[in-house]
């Protein structure tokens, strides 16, 4: 375990002294974030809600919607191809640890530090624009908001590191992984809130695990679920985990077994 | 039992063809060629602990291949291998924790924040107790003159600091084994011999197994009385370095001083090296030595003549380019 959290605190350090990036990261996040409400504010110019969304529901989705980008949709996965196809993975194959948790440490360090931001820029745009927001009543819509991100944060790490396993066998390994996040940005709700779509289309995503990272934490947080919900939210994000974290591992392995260590 | 024991070790690729041109690129899309590599090739040999093996070939020739399956990185297609009595590829941390892979292209530093941390996270992945991290820190930061580079971030550093930070990152928690590919590539002669100083010390003072490949002349000459040469994936030579020359040099080399002017025209005789005043140094087949040097007494009045072998330099540098004329192929 020593080993993971001394790959966390590099990896801290490493993202706050990428300033440049950080900043350019941050900064795009935002303009998301501000195109997003002013589309929604347009739209629901004159209604008192939108697809059962309270006014103060939609604002409080887009904003939480940036909290998610950043801690949820956000990963090492362009590195991670990086590594495999130039062969870099090779100086953490011969050293005692699992690239696997290593990979999850390094994850969570930028998580940490785009949450942080994420929270610091919902409050400052929150108060520039007035914006009034959906505070939950109860403290479980709470703590179920919480666990579901948690969960779907660690569910999207393990899609991310399968995705981009598939590095092993494409030589031109960014392809896999930039139809992945183009098409989870969709279908997790992190564009607009799901009940947007028309109900066949719906229902078919309801049985991919793309939803449980984005729409229903937010439904969570909102209170928009019924009693139970949060319950059988956080069943189905274990089920997809545990069956994802199966595929993911023998992918891996299956992708070492042909690594060609290229690049020297 | 030896250190390192490698038995039959065998490694084929599959490598995607591809003919020049938009058409063949087209026909490649939609129906690609592969062909099959045999980068390393039945090869066996073994090495006792505290030897330090210098492994030669051309480029292309499987050295890195041969590496990468010892330190497990890479599956052989057929073959055995043991490590201090682990098979490499299975990847068990015992055996992890008891090698170290320095590749001289490859960087296992944190570029963008200063060495040290990189050494903290090893520390931590290799389990080493604060005072041998200390210790050990200390005296790597004294052999390799490291004490101002520690606080720099890696990509402010010289290529001679970041090899050197690197072998102090791949040493920290002294490896019984060490695989080298290229340790002085790059850099420059005065950071060449530092870097051999400090292997030929790490090997002696810690007993370690060295297993180092090196397209430079000196780093072999100065550290490997052993090489294990390879040619297409197969055993060459295995043996000392001074036998190497007598074993594979094709050449002799004859120099003579003639009474007077030497003649014009010697290429008869065999390659002319050189040809002035009065001396002329002949490279000569190995099997017509003898024959060429008589003729050379019979048909003209010579002072003084030596046979000599072609330098272990050549030889070397023979195999490496793959050329016919230092080495036998």
């Amino acid at each position: 375990m020593r080993k993971y959290l001394a790959a966390y605190g590099i990896a801290l350090q490493n993202v706050l002294q990428r300033r440049s990036s950080l900043i350019m990261d941050r900064v795009g996040g935002v303009a998301v974030l501000a195109s997003l409400y002013y589309f929604w504010l347009a739209l629901m110019n004159g209604h008192k809600g939108f697809f059962g969304y309270s006014r103060a529901q939609m604002i409080s989705y887009v904003l939480a919607i940036n909290v998610l980008r950043s801690f949820v949709l956000t990963g090492r996965g362009w590195e991670l191809v990086g590594d495999i196809s130039g062969g870099r993975i090779s100086s953490y194959l011969v050293r005692p640890m699992s690239y696997a948790g290593y990979s999850l440490s390094l994850d969570l360090a930028q998580k940490t530090v785009y949450l942080g931001s994420a929270v610091l820029e919902i409050a400052i745009f929150a108060a520039l624009v007035r914006a009034r927001f959906y505070v939950p009543r109860h403290w479980s819509a709470w703590l179920g908001f919480a666990a579901a991100t948690a969960m779907s944060s660690l569910l999207f790490f393990v899609m991310e590191f399968m995705v981009s396993s598939l590095a092993f066998w494409t030589s031109e390994s960014g392809g896999p992984l930039f139809c992945f996040e183009l098409f989870i940005q969709f279908a997790a709700g992190a564009f607009f809130p799901l009940d947007v779509l028309p109900k066949v289309i719906r229902r078919v995503l309801d049985l991919s695990p793309f939803p449980y990272l984005v729409f229903f934490p937010i439904n969570i947080y909102l209170e928009r679920a019924r009693p139970g919900e949060t319950l059988r939210v956080l069943a189905i994000q274990g089920a997809w985990l545990a069956v994802m974290v199966f595929l993911a591992s023998r992918l891996w392995r299956r992708g070492l077994r042909g690594y060609a260590a290229e690049g020297g | 039992m030896p250190c390192i024991a490698v038995e039959g070790l065998t490694k084929i690729y599959e490598a995607p063809e591809k003919e020049p041109g938009f058409l063949n690129a087209v026909r490649s899309f939609f129906s690609r060629k592969i062909r099959l590599v045999h980068a390393v090739n039945g090869l066996s040999f073994s090495i006792e602990e505290g030897e330090l093996v210098g492994f030669l070939g051309a480029n292309g020739a499987g050295k890195t291949t041969t590496l990468k399956m010892l330190s497990g990185l890479l599956t052989p297609t057929s073959g055995a291998a043991t490590v201090l009595g682990h098979v490499p590829w299975r990847r068990e941390a015992q055996l992890q924790r008891r090698f170290s892979l320095v590749l001289g292209q490859r960087s296992q530093l944190w570029w963008e924040i200063p060495a040290q941390e990189t050494f903290r996270l090893n520390q931590a992945i290799y389990g080493v107790p604060e005072a041998d991290y200390r210790r050990n820190l200390g005296e790597l930061v004294d052999l390799l003159d490291l004490s101002e580079c520690l606080n720099v971030p890696v990509k402010k550093l010289s290529l001679g600091q970041r090899m050197r930070a690197e072998l102090a990152a791949a040493l920290l928690h002294r490896p019984s084994v060490l695989f080298l590919d290229e340790p002085t590539l790059g850099l420059d002669v005065v950071m060449q011999k530092k870097i051999r100083a400090f292997i030929k010390d790490y090997n002696v003072r810690h007993r370690a197994t060295i297993l180092l490949t090196s397209h430079n002349m000196d780093d072999v000459a100065e550290l490997c009385s052993r090489v294990v040469v390879i040619e297409r994936g197969r055993l060459l030579y295995d043996g000392g370095l001074k036998d190497l020359a007598a074993r594979y040099a094709r050449h002799k080399i004859i120099r003579v001083d003639f009474a007077g002017p030497a003649p014009d025209d010697l290429s008869s005789l065999g390659t002319v090296v050189s040809n002035g005043g009065t001396r002329a140094v002949l490279e000569v087949p190995r099997e017509k030595v003898s024959e060429r040097a008589a003729e050379l007494l019979r048909r003209w009045p010579v002072e003084d003549l030596t046979i000599e072998e072609i330098s272990i330099d050549d030889v070397v540098r023979g195999i490496f380019s793959g050329s016919e004329r230092g080495a036998a192929s």
